[in-house]
């Protein structure tokens, strides 16, 4: 204990005196720890976001297509699917929802219509539309906007003008990556702003009983309906996360040759241990420090220089993820509507994820640095204090 | 009278590049406790790896070297450590501060293995270093230091723990008349309170200085006969 004591206070002395590299180093392995765990923590907190939505989804969703493009689901197709008197099956409820563009963000929102407590999404304040006029808006639009409740926006549906609707709820950010861009109103208004006047639905959504059977009623319901197309939650979710994985894998490789390059970079500055150096070690040796003495201060030092810049650099990256919204990467991990591009992530942050980026760079860090000085550790001090290689 | 340091047949040889050389050639010696030996001899003829052989600062290729009636060449890292730090107090011929370290954290440097220094240790740190006539330097830079000072800041590190054994290279080298006189009495002083010292030499004002009791000349690696006569000092 006093042992170490001692040796560290070394430790602290030998890193003042070596500021300059010391520095470098710290800086150089934040920078890097910084850009790798942003995309850890975007990709992880869309992931979470993703998971918490996914809550809301239908267990099937039922679309018509025609000619191979989405058409409306007819009433009909109610009475055929309640027709089979499929034994799980809890509820089926029409929906009507859309894309509309709005010229004023210069982007797509999600038209939902008739969406009361089921819709997705938390509400951040304010209540549900029930009125003809009213609406609620994603977090996404009414940042972009300005706009809260009690706000008036105007809206338009193709070739209709446009209606002044009263926004009386705002969704919570806290699904903000996927309820961003939501307009929640009544089924008429939406029809209207949609432009859907047939008395058709976007799609179906159905509950099961039991969610695991959602493979056999989907068959059922398909065979009884010709060219309906079925969606599986559980399948989209795997889908989803496959997606989010693709992605955040892809920046991963993309950054592994960076930090291969740290580590060279690191192996190279540590294992040429200057000529100073070499003969410090020779120093310490000669007056009575073992080799395992030098390696502890070694490995002192270079934890310490490593821990600093890890946790540094997990700061930086937190900082970048969280408060500025990942600049630069967010666009390569969304990769969508151009609304989601301005968000603010919520931070879903696991201590142990923490600790294993730290582990993952710190331990490689200080065995790469300690080698080159127990190769010298492992020489005669004369030998250390006579110079050269 | 009990034998201090004896080595028998030690041989140090090097390879270098294509050249092997001998430093050290089967060299035998025996001093006893309480001497002061000079190891004088050309530049290049072995006395530095002589000492380190004897410190167990260098390995040798063959033959033995025992401190105290016990052999130190097959000793294990640990064991050889304490050695260094307890048993003897050895002094390089340069280089042996660390020179972006103030002097008196150079003479602390051995203590901090086995747990810094405390108060009663800086301040036998601090008399030492008066001793040398370092008084006032504790807190410089050894980098900023003349040679000589550094040569007797190292020295008195050597001292810090009081070892038995004192093995110096070259302790006049960077010294003029009157400093090369005070380490010769420092040492005369330090082997009259019982401590055995060897230093490597070529300066004739510590290698035929009469508190010397003996003065060993080697040539290529090899010792003359020690029971021949003493060189006489050249008339100037
Ligand atoms: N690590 C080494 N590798 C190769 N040769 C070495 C090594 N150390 C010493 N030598 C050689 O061994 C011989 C003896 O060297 P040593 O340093 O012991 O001489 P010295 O008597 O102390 O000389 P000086 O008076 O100049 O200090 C020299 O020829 C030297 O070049
Ligand atoms: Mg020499």
């Amino acid at each position: 204990m006093k042992r170490h004591r001692a040796l560290l206070e070394h430790v602290l002395g030998a890193l003042f005196r070596r500021r300059g590299r010391n520095a470098a180093i710290t800086l150089g392995m934040a920078a890097l720890v910084g850009l790798f765990s942003s995309v850890l923590f975007v990709s992880e907190a869309l992931r979470a976001e993703y998971r918490a939505l996914a809550v809301t989804l239908p267990d099937l969703t039922v679309q018509q297509l025609v000619a191979g493009r989405p058409a409306l689901v007819e009433a009909a197709a109610i009475t055929r699917i309640e027709a089979l008197a499929l034994p799980g099956l809890a509820s089926i409820r029409p929906r009507v929802w859309g894309y509309l563009y709005v010229p004023s963000i210069e982007g797509n929102v999600v038209i939902v219509g008739g969406a009361g407590t089921d819709a997705p999404g938390v509400l951040e304040g304010g209540r549900w539309a029930e009125g003809e006029d009213e609406i609620v808006i994603g977090n996404g639009i009414a940042h972009l906007l300005g706009a809260r409740v009690g706000d008036e926006l105007a809206l338009a549906g193709p070739g209709a003008s446009p209606a002044i609707l009263r926004v009386v709820g705002v969704l919570s950010g806290q699904t903000a990556a996927l309820s961003a861009d939501l307009v929640l109103t009544t089924e008429a208004r939406a029809r209207a702003l949609l432009g859907m006047t047939a008395a058709g639905f976007t799609d179906l959504a159905v509950t099961l009983a039991r969610p695991e059977e959602a493979g056999v009623v989907a068959e059922a319901i398909a065979a009884a309906l010709p060219g309906a197309r079925l969606l599986d939650r559980r399948l989209l979710e795997r889908t989803h996360e496959l997606t989010f994985d693709a992605r955040a894998g892809f920046l991963g490789a993309v950054m592994l040759p960076a930090l291969l390059a740290l580590l060279l970079l690191a192996w190279d500055r540590l294992t040429g241990l200057g000529d100073a150096e070499r003969r410090e070690i020779g120093v310490l040796k000669a007056v009575g420090w073992s080799t395992s003495d030098v390696l502890a201060a070694r490995m002192w030092e270079s934890a310490l220089v490593g821990l600093v810049g890890a946790t540094l650099g997990l700061v930086v990256g937190y900082v970048h993820a969280f408060v500025f919204g990942a600049p630069g990467l967010a666009d390569a991990l969304f990769g969508w509507s151009s609304l989601h591009a301005s968000l603010s992530l919520p931070p879903a942050l696991d201590f142990a994820q923490l600790l294993a980026i730290l582990g993952a760079v710190v331990v490689p860090f200080v065995g790469v640095s300690v080698v080159p000085a127990w190769r010298a550790a492992m020489l005669d001090p004369d030998r250390l204090l006579r110079g050269g290689p | 009278m009990t034998v201090a340091l004896a080595t028998f047949e030690l041989t140090k040889r090097y390879i270098d590049g294509e050249r092997r050389r001998v430093a050290v050639d089967a060299v035998s010696l025996s001093i006893d406790t309480g001497r002061l030996v000079a190891l004088r001899g050309p530049s290049g003829s072995g006395k530095t790896t002589l000492l380190g052989l004897a410190g167990g600062m260098i390995a040798p290729t063959s033959g033995d070297v025992q401190l105290f009636g016990a052999s130190i060449v097959h000793l294990r890292d640990a064991h050889r450590t304490t050695l260094r730090r307890e048993r003897i107090g050895f002094v390089f011929q340069e280089l042996a501060l660390v020179p972006d370290m103030s002097l008196l954290e150079n003479v602390l440097l051995p203590l901090v293995p086995t747990g810094g220094a405390g108060r009663a240790e800086r301040e036998r740190a601090l008399a030492l270093l008066a001793r040398f006539g370092l008084q006032g330097r504790e807190a410089s830079r050894a980098s900023r230091l003349s040679g000589g000072e550094r040569q007797r800041g190292a020295q008195a590190r050597a001292l810090l723990r009081d070892p038995s054994i004192l093995l110096l290279d070259e302790p006049t080298a960077h010294l003029d008349a009157k400093g090369a006189a005070e380490v010769v009495s420092l040492l005369a002083g330090l082997r009259d309170e019982g401590r055995t010292i060897v230093c490597a030499t070529h300066d004739p004002r510590l290698a035929n200085d009469p508190r010397v009791d003996h003065t060993w000349t080697m040539t290529d690696g090899r010792l003359m006969d020690p029971d021949a006569p003493r060189p006489e000092a050249p008339a100037c």
